[in-house]
């Protein structure tokens, strides 16, 4: 019974020593710095993976994706998105606590118990209009206040790019999402759910994500190269609370939301 | 709805990060953002205007407002040293048809926009990012930072960034990484860029078709 793990441990093991990438020379400092600078040593297993998720993405998630953006109207889309968005509040107002931010934390207990009864169960978003503006929080991005450094970077098919950090963090959220705690696995509804929420999370996502990946795929010399940038970037931005669509004003207002 | 506090938005998200003593860049980076930004709405909400003029006036405010031959060096990194002189001019020159075409295209597609000014960052080397949200009709704002850095003793724009991605930055690390790919051969990406200046004409010329 033991075999097929030590098996399986070593054959990863090799992936991964085939996967590494080798450093330039100490000769070419500028080459090593760029190296350090992209945080990325299993650069070549990373891009394989690119690959494959590139083929899975253009043979099922691109053309799901785009069919749910044809077949569902905008206006469905967009309640569906608030529906989703609502059931991850208690996981956002979870982050936003553990960062030790109450303002924050506060906008999503009000989002959540406004949302959850005037909004009908998240369909409609009537906290933002009422000065409660929505941000995004996740543990990758608490573990990334709390000073953690972003560890190496990874590309995993299907979700994409990521570092070791987030993919922590990814997990953790999983684990602290209250909806997962409830029901039992042979009740069909609570099964439906468990596989509805997941999918329209990905369409919704990947559907909004059309344009703006068609786009790099198209446009850039190398797509990888910028996924790869882009992404650190954005985690960094996130990590600084530079990403949120909203500014308050001396008295705490927020404005700008819509 | 967006528009309505405008300036008492300018003015509040200024005032804290004045204390940085970003010297007097600040004040003008945010009226040249607004100024810009202004004109730029103006004509993607132009009633009437076709896409061509929209692009062709989107390209004119870019060369106007950005430092395009400080960004098409800055996207070369390491590689701008040491370049043939020549194969540096040439690349430049491309480049910078290629981002303002590139940007003047996306701009151009776009209709019922508000535009206004967030807050302003301060960032390194005394430049500051003056984010803006920018929002199409209905939809939820996004953030959109420009960068604006003290050139030749005016304000001007040096780097977009979209979502906390900087577009210079991210296209200097896909460049250097082709460029690592294909020793250091600036002529293989300026014959890159020109194929997708290429396609883009095809692309503007069908749609115009239509």
């Amino acid at each position: 019974m033991r075999r097929p793990f030590v098996a399986l441990a070593a054959l990863s093991l090799a992936a991964l020593a085939a996967g590494c990438a080798t450093p330039p020379p100490a000769s070419d400092p500028e080459a090593l710095a760029e190296f350090h600078q992209n945080n990325d040593p299993l650069e070549p297993l990373n891009r394989a993976s690119y690959q494959v998720d590139l083929a899975i993405d253009t043979l099922v998630l691109r053309p799901a994706a785009e069919a749910y953006g044809i077949f569902v109207p905008e206006p469905v889309r967009d309640r569906v998105r608030n529906v989703l968005d609502n059931l991850r509040m208690p996981v956002i107002f979870a982050n936003d606590v553990l960062q030790g931010q109450p303002r924050r934390a506060g906008d999503s207990l009000a989002r959540f118990a406004i949302n959850s009864t005037v909004g009908v169960l998240g369909i409609f978003d009537a906290a933002t209009d009422m000065g409660y503006p929505a941000h995004y929080s996740d543990f990758g991005q608490t573990l990334g206040r709390w000073g953690m450094e972003e560890g190496h970077f990874l590309w995993i098919p299907v979700i994409g790019p990521m570092n070791a950090r987030d993919l922590a963090g990814f997990g953790v959220d999983i684990a602290m999402d209250p909806w997962g705690w409830f029901g039992q696995s042979n009740d069909p509804w609570v099964n439906a759910f468990r596989v509805a929420r997941p999918t329209l999370v990905v369409l919704d996502t990947r559907q909004g994500l059309i344009d703006v990946l068609d786009d790099i795929r198209k446009n850039s010399v190398d797509p990888y190269a910028t996924l790869r940038s882009a992404y650190r970037q954005r985690r960094q931005a996130l990590i600084n609370y530079e990403l949120d669509t909203f500014a308050r004003d001396p008295l705490g207002r927020a404005y700008g939301g819509n | 709805m967006l528009l309505r506090r405008p300036l008492l938005a300018a003015v509040f998200a200024t005032a804290p990060a004045l204390a940085f003593a970003q010297g007097g860049l600040q004040a003008s980076a945010v009226s040249m953002v607004e100024t810009a930004g202004r004109k730029m709405v103006d004509l993607i909400n132009a009633p009437g205007a076709s896409g061509e003029q929209k692009r062709q006036q989107a390209a004119a405010l870019l060369r106007q407002y950005v430092d395009l031959n400080g960004v098409s060096r800055f996207v070369l990194g390491r590689y701008a040293r040491g370049a043939d002189t020549a194969a540096l001019r040439e690349f430049q020159s491309t480049f910078e048809e290629w981002i303002v075409r590139n940007l003047a295209s996306r701009f151009g597609e776009l209709a019922g926009v508000t535009f206004q000014v967030a807050r302003t960052l301060p960032r390194d080397e005394g430049a500051v990012e003056v984010q803006t949200l920018v929002a199409q009709s209905g939809k939820q704002p996004a953030i959109l930072g420009w960068r604006v850095e003290n050139v030749g003793g005016a304000p001007k724009i040096v780097d977009l960034v979209a979502e906390g991605s900087s577009l210079r930055l991210t296209t200097r690390s896909e460049y250097s990484s082709f460029l690592g790919q294909n020793n250091g051969d600036l002529g293989k990406l300026t014959a890159r860029l020109r194929q997708q200046l290429a396609s883009l004409t095809e692309r503007e010329g069908q749609l115009a078709a239509r």
